[in-house]
């Protein structure tokens, strides 16, 4: 580890200035849990370190706007939003996933802008809150602009970011009469980073059928990926077993998975064959126990 | 833990569960760790490490290092010969230079260090070095070395410690380090006359120790003389083989060790102390080497195995000859290895009672990261084989597989393999003790759909290793207050606390008013290692034979000074009275190496092989996921046999935590190389051991009731004991839940449901 400057803004907008758009030297810190990991092996030299620990409160807060959307701060601790009532009144999903991710000591300093902004494919909350439909806004030199989840994370470790650019919060829309679900499947330990993780956001219909499917995989693929092919097969259809397994078989199918240390190619499409349908009945039973599909 | 109290004398020490006289220490960050420690002018080191698995060393590049702002020195093999010239290393072959010379022989092997006051700058040279080398092709597969053209050391060079690899010495033109073999009865009549042979090859997987403290040494030269601090298991041998290295008398060598964060076998021997003494003589500064969790993965690991074995069986079950040849990864370096190969080997065909055996163990080279000394000491391989052939024997027979093994157990009074008649190894009583706490005989609910439950339980047993020597020294000072002096390392397993229950337990001294010392052998007496769970035997003795000189001493003081009362209570009386003021000293001395017989080189027979025998079993209730593999521990229950537990309190913390870490061996740990001998998971992000979520919800602990009588106190070991049954187990658990047995560790999921679709008929795409 060689020195390098570290530099502790009072603002979000001086924190901007401090960064260099052309010098991938220069590097915000939310939390620092997985930068910390990357310089000690390495990977990363940084020059500058712009640590974003003193800006205003306000990048730090919880809270449901009058539309009824929830608004993350950037700075927020992943810790803060597992345990807030907010949270986990109106989007559990997020609650229940958090419970899982990482462990205590990483939840209580890694920040929803720095686990946005990392893009590991292997991390739980990008495939969530973009089967949830939400949007980061980011704040550049020019001012703020919006950016959908699902649009922000371009392969391993690519955002679509400028260097100058950081994610000031998140916002999820209202879930409504949404059900949603996460599964995070390890193939080692119990506590790992996954082999597979699958965001599920469904509506159903008065007749059964579900009205609105979004389903996102993370893990497997270079980033998180939409499984339109079988977001469509679902769409309209009743969840029952042959659907499900249909469902799951078409997933295991529509991708080129490449195998690595969670398991061969093969295996991995047996795990999404397997938990397309277990996630789907899992969101269905968060919010109809024992209904029979 | 339902372990009943064997507490002989109720105003005692032995048998009362007493917290570890360091855990204050440990948990107000107050216990004194090798790595904290700073020293004047201390340097620090950075090694930098082989990139490839088997090559000549065609130059050296140091010269940007060098020139880098803050850099004190870079050295090279070629350096370390002008202050050793035989920098050669090892406990049992002198096969380890201190840094590479003219060749290199696996991906890790350390090259070359960069000395610097700052470690980062040290780290940051690292990266400048340059070496060129000639690459040669390698071997990584224990069964290719044992007839590969590729040589990983061109001559065989034994340590000279160990009689049975003398005739090695010189050999060329091979890998096998050792070769051990028994042979009792006749086998091949034996399988010719069986109602049933079953053969089956097992194998285990190259795995580390994973201490939280990673290795380190400094080293503090003195004027003809040098102070070593290190985090090591065994520092008498690391002081012999440094004043060997070095030329120097024993007294010229003195080498500390501080508490250590866990060893598990990692720490034994030499592993950075003669790399920090010649840092450090060369310097004339002292030199601190410490490990990332990284680096440990190229420093010591536990054997891969194969294991051949051959059965005999007669219809009514009872097995009447084994063959077994097992071939164990000894990596690029001999370390322990060869004592693995023949100490555990001689236990390769199980506890039980067969007419025709023959064993052929090999210790084999390989272009891998050297193995060594793990706890179980090779015996969890060899269970792992041995137990699994029993429970498909036992299918196939269609015999319940407990019954099984009771019928052929060796009884008390029969000869085991080496034909050393077993005494006082609770072999039934254990099975029996895991069995009921199973409720092996009720019915047993295998559940339906997509998750199947099933169970399995097994055994495995080790004999102590002999010979060794403990020595110990007892000082009762003018106020009659205690100190034991012990080489014995603390590294978690609670040595301390039972080494002052013992001489408490003589001396009538609660354990926690005594002073256990830090080895240090300038005061510290000899001590073997503290390995293969032999310390609360050989250390134990030594301890109580120095307590019962103290007593023995106090006797003749009384006589002296003419006063009745020779309790150790009164010893400030007894000194005031001879010395005339509250001064002098009792000392006691108690040394202890066991009665035994060497192996017979032809046959492998001994009359007397080890001085006792250790027992584990153990049962689990798994719950497999058909369709993903995933394996669930629902249940788990140990039962060991190891005499009267000292401390109750320890045992079981010793028995879950020994079995928690072979269920990480079993199911998750695997270090994984590519084909050029590259390790790909050389991190705990990639390298998985077990969290508390992987834990069995129902997991129970019992020490059997039984006795050691040529133990202290009635003990032995038991820091081993709890590994050995746990793989073979969970595999039977896994074929009674779905029907797929599994010969390779680690159990992993994917390997799991592979088996299971190919048995459907739908096999998987080779990865």
């Amino acid at each position: 580890m060689t020195p390098f400057d570290f530099v502790r803004p009072h603002s979000l907008s001086q924190a901007v200035a401090l960064l260099d758009p052309d010098d991938p030297h220069v590097l915000p810190v939310g939390g620092a849990t997985a930068l910390i990991q990357m310089m000690k092996v390495g990977v990363l030299r940084p020059t500058r370190l712009v640590f974003l620990d003193r800006v205003e409160p306000v990048h730090s807060e919880i809270r449901v706007d009058a539309q009824g959307h929830l608004h993350l701060g950037g700075l927020a601790r992943l810790s803060a939003l597992e345990h807030s009532s907010l949270v986990q009144q109106g989007w559990s999903v997020l609650t229940r996933a958090l419970h899982n991710l990482a462990n205590v000591r990483v939840r209580n300093v890694a920040t929803v802008g720095g686990c946005m902004a990392h893009a590991d494919p292997h991390m739980d909350l990008p495939p969530i809150l973009s089967a949830l439909g939400a949007h980061a806004v980011v704040l550049g030199p020019t001012g703020e602009r919006v950016v959908p989840i699902e649009a922000l994370h371009l392969g391993y470790y690519e955002v679509a970011l400028a260097r100058n650019e950081l994610i000031a919060k998140v916002v999820v829309p209202p879930m409504g009469h949404q059900l949603a679900a996460y599964s995070k499947v390890t193939t080692r330990v119990k506590h790992d980073w996954p082999a597979l993780g699958l965001a599920v956001s469904l509506a159903v219909a008065d007749d059964g059928s579900l009205s609105q499917v979004s389903l996102v995989l993370g893990a497997v693929m270079d980033k998180p990926t939409r499984l339109v092919t079988v977001e469509n097969m679902l769409r309209g259809a009743r969840p029952d077993d042959k659907v499900l397994n249909e469902a799951g078989a078409a997933a295991a199918a529509s991708l080129d998975i490449v195998g690595d240390t969670h398991g061969s190619a093969s295996y991995k499409k047996q795990l999404l064959r397997t938990y397309i349908g277990r996630t789907v009945r899992v969101a269905l039973g968060a919010a109809h126990e024992g209904i029979a599909l | 833990m339902s372990t009943t109290t064997f507490k002989t004398n109720p105003q005692g020490q032995v048998g009362r569960s007493v917290s570890r006289v360091e855990s204050h220490a440990k948990v107000t960050g107050r216990a004194d760790y090798t790595h904290n420690l700073v020293l004047p002018r201390m340097l620090t080191g950075k090694i930098f490490r082989s990139t490839v698995a088997h090559g000549h060393i065609r130059a050296i590049d140091t010269s940007a290092a060098a020139q880098l702002p803050g850099v004190h020195a870079v050295v090279t093999g070629q350096d370390i010969l002008r202050i050793i010239p035989d920098p050669y290393y090892g406990p049992a072959f002198h096969d380890q230079p201190i840094l590479a010379l003219g060749k290199v022989h696996y991906v890790g092997e350390p090259v070359a260090v960069v000395l610097a006051d700052d470690p980062h700058i040290a780290e940051e040279a690292c990266a400048l070095i340059v070496v060129d080398y000639d690459e040669l092709p390698a071997v990584f597969d224990e069964m290719e070395a044992g007839k590969s053209e590729v040589i990983v050391h061109e001559r065989l060079k034994p340590a000279g410690t160990f009689p049975d690899l003398k005739h090695l010495a010189g050999r060329t033109n091979t890998n096998i380090a050792l070769d051990f073999h028994l042979q009792r009865g006749d086998v091949a009549k034996a399988f010719a006359e069986a109602d049933h042979v079953f053969e089956h090859t097992f194998r285990t997987q190259q795995v580390m120790h994973t201490p939280m403290e990673p290795m380190v040494s400094i080293a503090e030269p003195g004027h003809q003389q040098i102070t070593i601090h290190t985090a090591s298991q065994s520092p008498s041998f690391v002081r012999i083989e440094i004043a060997r290295l070095l030329g120097w008398q024993e007294n010229q060598v003195r080498v500390r060790t501080g508490t250590l964060g866990g060893g598990f076998g990692a720490k034994l021997y030499i592993k950075l102390e003669a790399l920090v003494t010649a840092l450090a003589l060369m310097t004339r500064r002292p030199v601190k080497i410490a490990l990332t969790m990284e680096e440990q993965f190229f420093t010591i690991t536990k054997h891969a195995s194969t294991f051949r074995m051959k059965t005999a069986v007669r219809k009514d079950g009872t097995i009447t000859g084994r063959e077994c040849e097992v071939w164990w990864n000894g990596g690029a370096a001999a370390d322990i290895g060869p004592r693995v190969t023949q100490k555990s080997g001689f236990t390769a065909p199980g506890p039980y009672d067969i007419e025709n055996v023959k064993v052929d163990s090999y210790a084999v080279y390989t272009n891998l990261p050297p193995a060594g000394a793990f706890r179980g000491f090779g015996i969890p391989q060899l269970v792992w084989a041995y137990e699994s052939q029993s429970d498909i024997m036992a299918r196939a027979l269609k015999m319940d597989p407990v019954a099984f093994r009771l019928k052929n157990f060796l009884r008390d009074g029969r000869p085991q393999a080496t034909g050393t008649i077993m005494h006082e190894a609770a072999l039934h009583l254990v099975l029996e003790r895991t069995a009921s706490r199973m409720k092996w005989d009720q019915p047993f609910q295998k559940g339906t759909g997509t998750l199947r439950r099933g169970r399995g339980i097994g055994l495995g047993f080790k004999a102590l290793v002999a010979p060794t020597t403990s020595v110990a020294m007892i000082n009762l000072s003018g106020d009659g207050s205690c100190i034991v002096y012990s080489s014995t390392v603390e590294m978690g397993q609670g040595s301390d606390t039972a080494i002052a229950m013992m001489a408490g337990e003589v001396l009538g001294i609660a354990a926690e008013k005594i002073k256990v010392s830090r080895p240090d052998t300038d005061i510290t007496p000899y001590d073997m290692a503290t390995l293969g769970s032999r310390s609360t035997f050989h250390m134990g003795h030594a301890v109580r034979l120095a307590a019962e000189d103290v007593l023995h001493k106090l006797r003749d003081l009384a006589a002296e000074v003419g006063e009745a009362d020779s309790s150790p209570a009164n010893t400030a009386t007894l000194l005031r009275k001879k010395f005339g003021m509250q001064a002098g000293n009792v000392i006691g001395v108690g040394s202890y190496i066991p009665p035994y017989t060497p192996p017979n080189y032809e046959n492998g027979q001994s009359d007397n092989i080890t001085p006792n025998w250790m027992v584990g079993a153990c049962g689990v209730e798994v719950e497999v996921d058909t369709e993903t593999g995933h394996v669930k521990i629902l249940r788990m229950e140990n039962v060991v046999d190891c005499g009267t537990p000292i401390n109750p309190k320890i045992v079981e913390t010793q028995i879950s935590g020994a079995a928690i870490m072979q269920i990480g061996i079993s199911m998750f740990e695997e270090m994984v190389f590519d084909e050029n001998g590259q390790l790909r998971n050389a991190s705990f992000s990639e390298y998985k051991i077990p969290g508390i979520q992987d834990i069995p919800p129902a997991m129970g602990n019992e020490v059997a009731q039984a006795q050691q009588s040529n133990g202290p106190f009635g003990a032995k070991g038991v820091g081993e004991s709890a590994t050995f049954g746990v793989a073979s187990a969970l595999a039977e658990a896994i074929e009674d839940a779905v029907g797929v047995r599994l010969t390779s560790l680690p159990l992993k999921p994917e390997a799991i449901y592979r088996a299971m679709a190919a048995v459907r008929g739908e096999p998987l795409d080779t990865p």
